[in-house]
């Protein structure tokens, strides 16, 4: 197919650019994207759908005539809560427990179909190349001895994937690492993303989350190493001496 | 068929290569399991040997693949697995028969478990390594190790050393093993395959072997407090602390993590660790770029683990000395959330914090383990005559190792600083760290005992009065032994009220005054003796304190007196726990108090049945509740028994008859008792002779036949110390409830069953027996007759002989005018079958019921009752 001539272009990052469509919002992936990865985010976004979690709706995956794929959305009209923050950063506190509070409430959900966070992150740690063999050792040992669960993990949690809708309700989008898991993992995540540009954001944040999820705050940094390893295998190239400095620590040892 | 092995994978770096290398253990395994102890003592030595001589090519081994730690503490370590590993278990039997104890007839029998999977941390690796291999070597199991991968090059170097000494002794190829390319896929893949799980390591891999589905032996970390008390030697502490925390730069998991002084020696502690050349971390920019350096996210750096202090310091951009041995950090908060250094830190650093006194400091120090190494190691210095310090100390710490006045890495590995302490590297923390073991794992840990238990019989003991007066007209006598010789000076009397007033304690009270024995009688007793009475005769006797009590009557009497005597001696005592019920009167869970220490008591019966003078059991009822509270021990025993006719001339036909029958069941029930032995059946024997030879004439002549009347008084004596040993049966607990429920006195209650539940317990093919050792086979048809064939009855065989048994027992129970069926004695019909299941229940549950020979189902006893109540032919009783 073939966007419209109309279409305004919102993100552009890395291989993907997202477009607005007018009634609809179109992510676009450059012909690196595996097709698998495109499908995949559909599906996590469908089955997000069906949990009744606020969020765009899926509609559409598409080959364009350029050989890019694309995943239609429906469109929520609204801005995103970091445009909020940023306007107002006196407001900074409020948008924040809003943030956490949502974070919270998204991690309640269940749905069994998903994929498995440990699955995921299994993944993600042995593909990383950068970390030797048995940093790999250590990272897999420390993910073995957490505890898994099967709530519903964002996976990349942070302001700029929550709409705040035209209508005053949250929606949340870009599903693409969504998993089912330990709610202490998805945190950890939106630590590492917060401390990535700022340390005082990221403390603000976890101090908060942990009040209120009311979970013990090492509970959550446990899960560091792991979600910095995941973060680095994402491949983005930027930060990649900070998530190394994250990554290369000790388990207790008997 | 024996399965050819194909030959063992050179390399095991996948999962199929380690299953075939697991298969070849096995079968390796398998012929090891067969060695000798001598066999095995042998390979033990030489594998020890060869580990000791290796010690420091493989310490040196450990540092340069790992990067950590010190050499030459290294070496010591190495040395000690070796060399105090094959000290602590050279003598140690661990093949075959460990243990024998023919007087019980038990024996113990060591065997192998098999495969022992290993997971070694960097921390430890060569001598972790060393240790576990000498002790599955000295267990006949085969072990696979896997490394850690930054250790794996020295892991699998000592484990080869003691491997290749082992086989050159004889043990079998292959039998240690390990993955050459340690992953976690084979980790995970090595503990689900393997027997047992000898995981040391952090939490990760402890919770991994956990639920790995295999028996586990996982220890976890350690965070040991250390507590200085203010009467500690300090230069020991100090001293102590400094050369366990540099002992390899801090890596043994026992190793002190903190250290808390009281105020008074706080300064004091300070000044001994700088003279030591330990450096305080200044608070402020100082200290918190020691943070920063060493920990992530609350997670220790990876490059910290064995690091010197100098360069910790380094890394921090302090300046320190060269040599300095410890950084020490002051700190305040106890929450590894707020305090990173609170927590392991595997190096030279160590936290220290203020206590305004011992129990302050004993808190922080509780917090501390259980926050960062629960179930681990605790540290104390403090003068050894404080023992309430000691005390608090041990009670308060959740740690499974508590070291007082000693470096607690090497203390907490026992057989350096207290040598009673098993020597190991593997550290169990009980179930505060999740582990299954709590002390220091070693050789028994990697055995299965089986126990071999060959059949034994019951110890039995043969209890009697310390004293029985017997022939007609003894009482006198006997109580002048009790004044004369045994000096007593008060005398009380229990009596029911119809003897009193008879005048039938007038002899005896004549006699008390003769000796000048002061007394006072109680008389307020009642058949079915009531708890309420009780109470107010021991109010009087408290009054009175006799060093004498005398209980005269029948059954009541003699049961009140009991009861009132228990409660005059321990007042305290109480009657729910007293009544429990028993299946071995010897393993009973309440202990008796003492009796004796006030009063002397002596039993006088009246009647000639119960036998309650010479046994140790009395009933007594709470007429407030209704509960009938059966109390029984010997301690309730008469210290003394006056069995004279001249107390029984005058009991009348009824009582005669009753009590009568009451003592041939006695005699009966004993006999076949599941208890009974030699020494309780010549006693039965002969009552039962006595009870038909004389009960008729007894019954129909009354006092003028003395000689029958004291013939069944001896009678009833005699069963009563037959049943006192050997109990009775279930005939007693139907009849107890045909009593409880429809108020049949209790002798004819057994009489009117009696041939039923004989007939009952005769089956050769019972549906249930008795549960006794010495109770081999049911052979109760067998004693009876014999009782039988003693009593006059003859017969082809037992079963004849049992039969002409029966008969005669009819008989008399005919000449004595004892009805057939319960019906008969005028029990409601509706409101014996209203009743029935519940009284069936009770009767099963009855003390008596567990001597029985035939172990009764409910369905059986209501059968019985059912029988008995319509006098139905009696039934078939075989299964």
């Amino acid at each position: 197919m073939m966007l419209p001539d109309s279409k305004v272009e919102l993100v552009h990052r890395g291989n993907k650019v997202v477009y607005d469509l007018g009634d609809k919002i179109a992510k676009v992936f450059n012909e690196t994207k595996p097709v698998s990865d495109v499908f995949n985010e559909a599906l996590n976004l469908a089955r997000i759908n069906e949990t009744g979690i606020p969020s765009p709706k899926a509609l559409e995956v598409t080959q364009l005539d350029d050989g890019g794929w694309a995943l239609i959305t429906s469109k929520v009209p609204g801005v995103t809560l970091a445009e909020k923050m940023d306007a107002e950063p006196q407001r900074f506190g409020e948008y924040l427990e809003q943030f956490v509070d949502l974070q919270i409430k998204i991690n309640s959900y269940t749905c069994t179909q998903l994929n498995r966070q440990f699955d995921k992150y299994t993944r993600m740690i042995n593909s990383l190349e950068q970390i030797n063999a048995t940093t790999r050792y250590n990272l897999l040992e420390r993910l073995n001895g957490l505890k898994s669960k099967g709530y519903v993990c964002h996976g990349d949690f942070n302001p700029t994937n929550v709409i705040v809708g035209d209508d005053g309700e949250f929606y949340v989008c870009d599903w693409a690492h969504a998993t089912q898991g330990s709610p202490a993992a998805d945190a950890a995540m939106t630590y590492l993303l917060f401390a990535l540009h700022s340390k005082e954001q990221a403390d603000a944040y976890l101090e908060l989350y942990c009040e209120r999820a009311d979970m013990p705050m090492q509970v959550v940094r446990q899960w560091m190493s792991i979600v910095a390893a995941s973060e680095l295998a994402r491949g983005r190239k930027v930060d990649e001496e900070f998530l190394l400095s994250w990554i290369d620590v000790v388990d207790y040892q008997g | 068929m024996v399965k050819k092995p194909t030959a063992a994978p050179e390399v095991i770096d996948s999962v199929d290569a380690l299953e075939a290398k697991l298969a070849h253990m096995r079968e390796a395994q398998k012929v090891f399991a067969t060695y000798t102890q001598e066999q095995v003592d042998k390979i033990f030595y030489e594998a020890a040997m060869a580990a000791n001589k290796q010690r420091i090519p493989l310490a040196k081994l450990a540092v340069e693949d790992t990067g950590r730690g010190v050499v030459e503490d290294k070496v010591i370590k190495n040395h000690y697995a070796a060399e105090y590993i094959y000290n602590a278990y050279k003598n140690t039997k661990t093949c075959g028969v460990v243990e024998r104890d023919e007087a019980y007839g038990i024996t113990k029998v060591a065997e192998p478990i098999g495969i022992v999977g290993a997971v070694i941390p960097t921390t430890n690796p060569t001598s972790t390594a060393i240790f576990k291999c000498l002790i599955c070597l000295k267990t006949r199991n085969a072990i696979i190790i896997s490394p850690h991968p930054a250790a794996a090059k020295c892991t699998i170097a000592a484990a080869k050393v003691v491997l290749d000494a082992a086989v050159k002794a004889g043990a079998p190829e292959g039998i240690i093993g390990w993955i050459d390319q340690p992953s976690l896929e084979l980790t995970n893949k090595l503990m689900s395959d393997v027997d047992i799980i000898l995981a040391t390591g952090g939490p990760g891999m402890v919770k991994a072997a956990y639920s790995s589905g295999k028996p586990a032996l996982g220890v976890g970390a350690g965070n040991t407090p250390v507590v200085i008390d203010d009467t500690a030697d300090i230069k020991l502490a100090v001293n102590s602390i400094i050369h366990s925390k540099t002992f390899d730069n801090g890596m043994i998991c026992a190793s002190e993590q903190s250290v808390t002084a009281l105020d008074s020696i706080y300064d004091e502690v300070k000044a001994e660790f700088q003279y030591r050349g330990c450096y305080f971390v200044k608070k402020g920019k100082e200290l918190e770029a020691l943070r920063e350096a060493m920990f992530k996210n609350g997670a220790l750096d990876h490059r910290i683990p064995g690091m010197p202090a100098p360069q910790i310091a380094e890394l921090a951009g302090i300046k320190v000395p060269a040599k300095t041995k410890i950084l020490i950090v002051e700190c305040t908060s106890t929450d590894p959330l707020k305090e990173e250094f609170s927590h392991e830190k595997l190096s030279p650093v160590l936290a220290m914090y203020h206590a305004k006194d011992f129990q302050e400091a004993v808190d922080k120090a509780e917090h501390l383990v259980l926050a960062g190494g629960p179930g681990h190691t605790a540290s104390l210095y403090v003068h050894p005559a404080e023992r309430e310090k000691i005390a608090l100390f041990e009670e308060t710490m959740k740690a499974c190792r508590i070291v007082i006045n000693t470096p607690s890495s090497q203390g907490g590995i026992g057989d350096l600083y207290n040598f009673a302490m098993a020597p190991s590297l593997t550290l169990g923390c009980g179930s505060w760290g999740g582990n299954s073991v709590s002390e220091n794992v070693g050789v028994k840990h990697l055995l299965n005992i089986k126990t071999v238990a060959e059949r034994r019989e019951n110890m039995l003991w043969f209890r009697a009065p310390e004293k029985i007066y017997f022939k007609k007209g003894c009482t006198p006598v006997a109580i002048e032994e009790l004044g004369r010789v045994m000096g007593k000076k008060r005398a009380f009397i229990v009596t029911d009220q119809f003897l009193y007033k008879n005048g039938n304690c007038r002899a005896i009270e004549d006699k008390l005054d003769e000796l000048g024995i002061a007394h006072d009688a109680f008389y307020d007793i009642q058949p079915d003796p009531r708890l309420q009475d009780a109470e107010k005769g021991v109010e009087r006797m408290r009054l009175f304190e006799p060093d004498l009590i005398i209980a005269v009557g029948g059954g009541s009497a003699m049961d009140a007196g009991k009861i009132m005597w228990l409660m005059y001696e321990h007042p305290e005592a109480n009657f729910e726990d007293m009544a429990m019920d028993f299946m071995d009167i010897r393993k009973r869970v309440y202990t008796f108090p003492e009796m004796g220490k006030k009063a002397y008591f002596v039993a006088v019966p009246t009647s000639s049945g119960t036998g309650s003078e010479v046994t140790p059991f009395a009933i007594i009822t709470d007429a407030e509740t209704g509960i009938k509270w059966p109390i029984t021990d010997y301690q309730l025993m008469p210290n003394m028994a006056i069995v004279d006719v001249d107390n029984a001339m005058t009991a009348p036909k009824g009582l005669t008859c009753a009590s009568g029958i009451d003592v041939m069941t006695h005699a009966i029930e004993s006999y076949v008792s599941i208890m009974s032995s030699d020494y309780t059946r010549g006693l039965s024997m002969r009552a039962a002779k006595l009870v038909f030879e004389n009960l008729p004439a007894a019954y129909e002549k009354g006092a003028s036949d003395p000689h029958a009347r004291e013939e069944m008084h001896n009678a009833s004596c005699l069963a009563g110390m037959a049943f006192a040993n050997a109990f009775l049966g279930l005939n007693h607990s139907m009849a107890h409830k045909l009593g409880a429920y429809h108020h049949l006195p209790h002798g004819l209650a057994n009489a009117v069953i009696l041939t039923r539940v004989m007939r009952y317990n005769a089956a050769e093919k019972p549906v249930k027996m008795g549960t006794f050792s010495q109770y081999q086979y049911p052979h109760a048809l067998h004693d009876y007759a014999e009782l039988g064939r003693y009593c006059g009855c003859t017969g082809a065989d037992d079963r004849e002989v049992f039969e002409n048994f029966i008969t005669k027992l009819e008989e008399l129970m005919d000449t004595i005018g004892i009805k057939k069926t319960i019906a008969d004695y005028g029990v409601d019909e509706k409101y014996f079958l209203e009743t029935l299941d519940e009284m069936s229940e009770n009767a099963f549950n009855d003390q008596c019921t567990g001597a029985n020979p035939r172990y009764p189902l409910m369905s059986e006893i209501k059968e019985l009752y059912l029988d008995a109540y319509y006098g139905r032919e009696p039934q078939s009783y075989e299964a």
